[in-house]
């Protein structure tokens, strides 16, 4: 059927635009861009050839969609009718601004404890997984604990032999 | 080992942590949950 060709050939050169985003965001809009063909197919009670181009021309192009998102925008267009786009938390808030603070110029002020502090505040925002919090942690542990290595080896070195 | 390294090492490690870890906690920023 000539209808849902279009429809697999845009959500086709969607998935393949969508290289940027992380794995699971791109099958998650692949997904939510599906869904909205689907409905808007099912408003227009028809499925030919034209009412599929023309739902997929409401859309835009697949690229662009991509940009939008990459450009932390999910677009508001392919949002059903009557449902509210689900927006985004802004990505700076006090607990990250905090965090960046304490971690950068409150090592300088208040060493070992400013990024101490500073990791609190990682593990307190919302806006990084889990790994990712679990990353920053190892790199200030690693890099924190380069000294107490040094020191080890010094008293080794400084040893009776 | 010279104590006056170990102090250099101690004194660029503290904000050299923070400074890598914000880096990297930046480029992912809005990339998370």
């Amino acid at each position: 059927m000539e209808a849902d060709m279009l429809v697999r050939d845009y959500l086709g050169r969607l998935e393949a635009a969508a290289w940027p985003l992380a794995a699971d965001r791109r099958r998650e809009l692949v997904a939510e861009v599906r869904e909205h063909i689907e409905s808007a197919l099912a408003e227009a009670k028809e499925r030919d050839e034209v009412t599929t181009r023309n739902v997929l021309e409401r859309l835009g192009a697949p690229e662009e969609i991509v940009a939008a998102e990459v450009e932390g925008e999910p677009s508001a267009r392919f949002a059903p009718p009557g449902q509210v786009s689900i927006e985004r938390a802004p990505a700076w808030g006090f607990s990250e601004i905090a965090a960046i603070g304490l971690l950068t110029v409150g090592a300088v002020f208040l060493p070992i404890v400013g990024p101490l502090i500073g990791l609190v505040f990682v593990w307190a925002s919302a806006q990084w997984t889990t790994p990712q919090k679990a990353v920053a942690s190892v790199v200030v542990a690693g890099v924190l604990l380069l000294p107490i290595l040094f020191l080890f080896g010094a008293s080794v070195g400084a040893g009776p032999f | 080992m010279d104590a006056s390294i170990i102090g250099i090492v101690a004194i660029l490690a503290i904000p050299l942590a923070g400074i890598l870890a914000a880096i990297y906690l930046v480029s992912r920023l809005g990339r998370g949950q």
